[in-house]
């Protein structure tokens, strides 16, 4: 029965992270094709002092814009190999020079994009569906709103997929726990009975059973982050480097989501002492 | 010592157990609660260890009135200042003697010097002194109900509750029993013990509650059966 309880949330604390570990991946899949932004303006070389503060100044009095960030070729250069860190193959062979400056647009109102290409007077070319501008100093815009909209809707499905099972499969955990909190204390009646009738507290009747539900819980959650690691090395980092424009996560990743792994843990134990104890309550 | 005033008991099936029930009982007596099965003795025990709370009235242990108890720390305080000893002995069959009686200690969060005195104490003063380390099986039936006395003395209560102790004793063993029980009155514990056994109750001559139907027919001091 513990080993039950133990390995349902092992399975429940490994889909939890599992969940946090995709939205993660998802998260690292937007930022390299997007950089976050929701449209870039890209800078023909060379690129002027003048027309970084003209166009600035100009992107920046449209009302539906909220932020404008300049990223000058060497920023873009760094953040292109830090993107394609784990593919030598492109940092070592493109230059720092193909990296164009670009200012970086967050829109406050993304409906009013039409701005932005009006102001530089840009219009779609009809062959590559690339918007160029006559706008001296401006190479092309590009709109990522389309991208970032698919995106964050196959994230949402993928992470809410995997979370909607993880909370299922916690539940069972915390019952299962219950369960055995509760059978556990039913094998040991006759020792509570004799511990209530010699005038020991609620407290120090329920502690060892309350610390037997903490371990069980935190047996999986360890089984759990152990098992995370291994998928880790063994699934993704056996892709890294084949698919050239797929940035991974990294044991980084893995690490940063094991806190939440042993808060849930913690819940579970918490909850399934609560309802796992609550019969044997009254003194 | 313990007072039970106009209590009655009356259960959520609707059987009335007590019916304004009046009992004072003073520090170091000696008193029986007789009566046939189903007259209210074991309801009178159980509430006044607060297994149980009264319907209307109110039940006084050692100056606490019970009913206001908190579950936190006023019920157990209370527990310790009261002994209990059933006809079944409650042992645990996996402890021996010694740890069945410093069990009692232990989970009241006593220290190990003190177990360690108190337990081999109390263990000679039952005549157990030799089969610390005995399990209960090995023992005869006076025997662990000796162990079971044992552990209910062995933080000095007030007041030692004994529910038919002798009910699985042969009339030997039983006289035994109460000869220790005597004993532990005689050190000043107030004893109330229910029991159907007539010769004992007669034997002993101390105060005889009768109960019949959950109300009391005979309060008498030096007192028999019937």
């Amino acid at each position: 029965m513990a080993f039950a309880a133990m390995s349902t949330a092992f399975i429940a604390l490994f889909l939890f992270g599992l969940a946090l570990i995709i939205a993660r991946e998802i998260n690292l899949v937007i930022e390299a094709v997007t950089g976050n932004v929701q449209v870039a303006v890209y800078l023909s070389d060379p690129v002027k002092t003048d027309t970084v503060t003209r166009i600035q100044s100009e992107l920046q009095q449209l009302p539906a814009v909220a932020s404008v960030e300049y990223e000058n070729k060497d920023e873009a250069c760094a953040r292109a190999k830090q993107l394609f860190e784990s593919n030598p193959a492109i940092t070592e062979n493109v230059p720092c020079d193909v990296y164009p400056a670009s200012f970086r647009v967050t829109l406050a109102d993304t409906a009013q994009y039409a701005q932005i290409t009006a102001a530089l007077s840009c219009e779609p070319d009809p062959t590559t569906h690339d918007i160029t501008c006559t706008e001296p100093g401006v190479l092309k815009v590009l709109d990522f709103r389309d991208i970032l909209d698919r995106l964050s809707a196959i994230t949402r499905v993928l992470r809410n997929g995997v979370l909607f099972i993880a909370v299922i499969m916690l539940v069972s955990a915390t019952v299962l726990v219950a369960n055995t909190l509760r059978m556990g204390m039913f094998a040991r009646r006759k020792e509570i009975g004799i511990m209530r009738l010699v005038g020991a507290t609620n407290w120090r009747i329920r502690v060892p059973f309350l610390i037997e539900g903490l371990v069980e819980a935190l047996v999986g959650a360890a089984l759990a982050i152990i098992t995370l690691f291994l998928v880790k090395v063994f699934v993704v980092d056996q892709l890294r480097g084949r698919i050239v424009w797929l940035p991974l996560i990294r044991n980084g990743d893995v690490l940063a989501i094991t806190p939440w792994i042993l808060i849930a843990a913690a819940g579970v134990a918490i909850v399934a002492g609560t309802i796992g104890i609550r019969r044997f309550l009254d003194v | 010592m313990i007072s039970l005033q106009n209590v009655t008991k009356t259960y959520k099936n609707g059987v009335t157990a007590l019916e304004a029930v009046s009992i004072e009982i003073e520090k170091g007596e000696f008193v029986f609660v007789v009566g046939p099965s189903g007259s209210g003795k074991s309801t009178t025990l159980r509430l006044l260890l607060r297994e149980e709370e009264p319907s209307t009235g109110e039940v006084f242990v050692a100056g606490k009135n019970v009913v206001r108890l908190s579950s936190l720390g006023g019920i157990p305080k209370l527990r310790r200042n009261i002994g209990c000893v059933f006809q079944d002995f409650k042992l645990l069959q996996d402890k021996t003697v010694f740890e069945n009686v410093s069990f009692a200690l232990e989970v009241i969060g006593k220290p190990k010097h003190v177990i360690d005195t108190r337990v081999p104490e109390i263990l000679d003063y039952v005549g157990l002194g030799e089969k610390l380390n005995n399990y209960p099986d090995e023992l005869s039936g006076g025997e662990q109900q000796r162990v079971s006395i044992a552990r209910a003395c062995v933080n000095r209560p007030l007041v030692l509750l004994a529910d038919e102790p002798t009910g699985n004793l042969d009339p030997n063993t039983s006289v035994d029993i109460m000869r220790l029980l005597d004993k532990v009155n005689k050190i000043g514990t107030t004893v109330v013990m229910a029991t159907h056994d007539q010769a004992i109750v007669d034997a002993m001559r101390k105060r005889v509650i009768e109960l019949d139907k959950g109300k009391v027919v005979r309060d008498q001091s030096r007192g028999v059966y019937s």
